[in-house]
């Protein structure tokens, strides 16, 4: 059985990738199997939001989830 | 310094800094080695002057009792990557307390002037007492030690920062510059006046690339000492790095926080620019004071976007390999770089940008160069102009100042150029004064005098216990952000335990972005010191020395009358939450209540010692 997310990419993520997209998963999936399948380089990886609330990449997803993927820049 | 120990935690005394007092009412001067009393004396910065500075009692920032020390601290000029700070320290003519009484202050900057007066043989400078005319002071090594000198600076005044440095630079060669601009030679009416570094790029460019110790009018001091420029003059001084600093140089570029800041043609995320990306997705990047519209207006500062019509180039401090900054010039025609503009870092960027309404790179590029350029601090400078653009909202019949409003660039340029020309104290004087003066304090954008940076203090309730402004001295701005703590009990953690620790580079020497998450009590700033001096010190004695200067700096602020209500957030933030904050609220007056209930229960013990 599989899910559709949809996966929304925020800064540095986007570029060559995509901005927000209806993503196909196999059930049973976790964050961590976008981020790899995205080849999201995880030293940037800052912030994992499911339907908006903080969630680590071990995280099973749900069909309907929004998985939002950021890197985190800090200071200034 | 003299090192006549490896174990500086044991035997302080047995390391001694080199200090250099001068009086300028007469030019006397001594220059003395000075056993460390503690392990902050040996790491030095803001953990030396605090300890100085709370032996006096002050009550005006602008009276001849209050000293400005200059200092570096440990590592600064050493091989370990980021080892570039100077600090500026002294009580603050704009940070105070509603008694009326200016805190304790430091403020840190690189460019490479800390270097050159580590090298020239000198640790502290202490400048006492205000000379009858102008000076600048030159710091030149000798055979038997650093030798000082004081030297007629009428030729430099009315300059600007840049324009001073370049002058200097004509005079002295091999040398650094740290200077102050007109906003400085104007301390009367302007409080938040900066310190320029001069940077190798700069010298070499002839652009106006400094580096600023920006923050509490630490440049407003050397201002009312009539001290317009220092000069550190000597040849370089830079030791083979060894491998074990090495190794830890390298994992300060690839293996730490400090991977995020690379340019993105590195894999990086783009400097600190790219918070921009990140908290929009939050809409918590501050718009029309500190008030997100929950739309996408900020995107127009996108990186992506600005880079359509500006040249972009990502930027390294001297032997850095962070590059943690973006400088914005013309694009010509054909692509190429036309003339270049200003150094685009998140917080002036956010602050003379989307905050004060203005989404057009060129005019935030523009009125960054003019805030440098004057030598102001551009986190003060743009939070009093948002409050005073937020007041001209509200009262459309009856404004301030000039009048101008959100966006209006050509008005808003109009109040920096008074302001950092002396002639408009309403804004020099920074958001806590002009609210109290218009009877409107709610939403004027400060804690404890100090204006905030351009994190959204509904994002970050740690502001209140920031020592010297937040976020940069206090770390607690990623936590709810980054990892999505709302708990009380994680809350205390970070202010009491963990995020304190981010002000131990401003004692060691070096920059935040070494390792921005863990401070300085690690094996990777052990092994330097190993490396670079020889000591054997535990990571834990490093934190131990860290916690203590913090908590000096918090029981200074109480000892200079601020009350308990006054370590607050901005009374909005609290009365009229904004909607648009896509984060958990945090800064519900309940939840403040218990979080300052529990913070305090905790630092209150520890800070009665330091009180007596």
């Amino acid at each position: 059985m599989a899910i559709i997310i949809t996966v929304k990419l925020v800064g540095v993520f986007r570029i060559d990738r995509f901005k927000e997209q209806s993503y196909p998963l196999p059930c049973g999936s976790r964050a961590v199997d976008v981020i790899e399948a995205l080849n999201l380089s995880r030293r940037l990886l800052g912030i994992i939001l499911i339907n908006g609330a903080h969630a680590s990449e071990n995280d099973q997803l749900q069909s309907g989830d929004c998985l939002t993927l950021m890197p985190l820049i800090e200071g200034g | 310094m003299k090192m006549n120990t490896t174990d500086p935690a044991a035997h302080p005394e047995q390391v001694l800094y080199s200090r250099c007092t001068v009086d300028l009412s007469n030019g006397q001067q001594t220059i003395e080695d000075v056993p460390c009393r503690n392990l902050e004396d040996v790491l030095g910065g803001f953990g030396r002057s605090f300890q100085d500075l709370a032996q006096r009692r002050i009550e005006s920032a602008y009276c001849d009792e209050n000293p400005l020390i200059v200092n570096t601290g440990l590592l600064t000029g050493s091989t370990a990557m980021t080892g570039m700070r100077t600090y500026f320290s002294s009580y603050s003519p704009i940070k105070g307390s509603k008694k009326g009484l200016p805190a304790a202050m430091w403020s840190a900057g690189s460019g490479k002037f800390g270097a050159k007066f580590k090298w020239t043989g000198l640790d502290e400078l202490v400048i006492e007492n205000r000379s009858p005319q102008p000076v600048y002071v030159v710091i030149t090594a000798t055979d038997t030690g650093p030798q000082i000198e004081l030297r007629s600076a009428e030729h430099l005044l009315g300059l600007s920062t840049h324009d001073k440095i370049m002058a200097l630079s004509k005079e002295y060669d091999n040398a650094h510059f740290a200077v102050i601009g007109q906003a400085g030679e104007n301390w009367e009416n302007v409080y938040m006046g900066a310190v320029a570094l001069s940077t190798e790029n700069q010298l070499k460019s002839g652009e106006d690339k400094c580096r600023f110790a920006g923050r509490g009018g630490m440049g407003s001091i050397m201002g009312y000492k009539n001290v317009v420029a220092l000069v550190a003059q000597c040849n370089d001084k830079i030791k083979p790095v060894s491998a074990e600093v090495k190794k830890v140089n390298l994992n300060v570029i690839k293996g730490g926080g400090a991977a995020r800041l690379q340019p993105i043609r590195r894999g990086g995320g783009g400097g600190t620019w790219a918070a921009y990306d990140v908290l929009q997705a939050f809409h918590a990047v501050p718009v029309n004071n500190f008030r997100p519209q929950g739309n996408d207006i900020p995107e127009k500062l996108f990186r992506e976007n600005v880079e359509k019509d500006y040249f972009i180039e990502s930027q390294a401090c001297y032997r850095c390999g962070i590059t943690c900054h973006n400088n914005i010039s013309e694009k010509n025609a054909d692509g190429s770089r036309g003339e270049f503009l200003a150094k685009f870092d998140y917080e002036p960027l956010n602050l003379l940008g989307t905050n004060i309404g203005i989404h057009e790179a060129g005019q935030a590029a523009r009125l960054i160069q003019l805030s440098d350029n004057y030598g102001m601090d551009a986190i003060s400078l743009g939070v009093t102009i948002s409050y005073a653009l937020a007041y001209n909202e509200r009262h459309g019949d009856q404004p301030i100042l000039n009048g101008a409003q959100f966006g209006d660039y050509e008005k808003i340029r109009q109040l920096i150029i008074q302001a950092g020309e002396g002639r408009l104290p309403e804004i020099g004087c920074g958001s806590m004064r002009l609210s109290q003066q218009m009877g409107e304090t709610d939403y004027a954008y400060h804690v404890k005098g100090l204006e905030l940076a351009a994190y959204q203090p509904e994002s970050n309730p740690g502001y209140a216990w920031a020592i010297a402004g937040g976020h940069m001295s206090m770390g607690t701005y990623g936590l709810l952000t980054r990892e999505g703590k709302t708990d009380v009990d994680s809350w205390v953690k970070g202010i009491t335990e963990d995020k304190l620790h981010i002000v131990g580079f401003d004692m060691i020497g070096l920059c935040k972005f070494f390792d921005i998450n863990n401070g300085i009590g690690t094996q990777m700033v052990v092994d330097c010191l190993r490396s670079e001096f020889g000591f054997e010190i535990d990571a834990q004695s490093i934190r131990a020395a860290v916690r203590r200067a913090f908590l000096l700096g918090l029981a200074l602020e109480l000892r200079q009358g601020y009350e308990k209500n006054e370590f607050a957030l901005p009374a909005e933030v609290h009365k009229n939450p904004n909607p648009h904050i896509k984060l958990s609220n945090i800064t519900s007056e309940q939840f403040f209540a218990q979080l300052e209930q529990r913070v305090w229960e905790i630092f209150d013990p520890e800070l009665e010692e330091l009180l007596k």
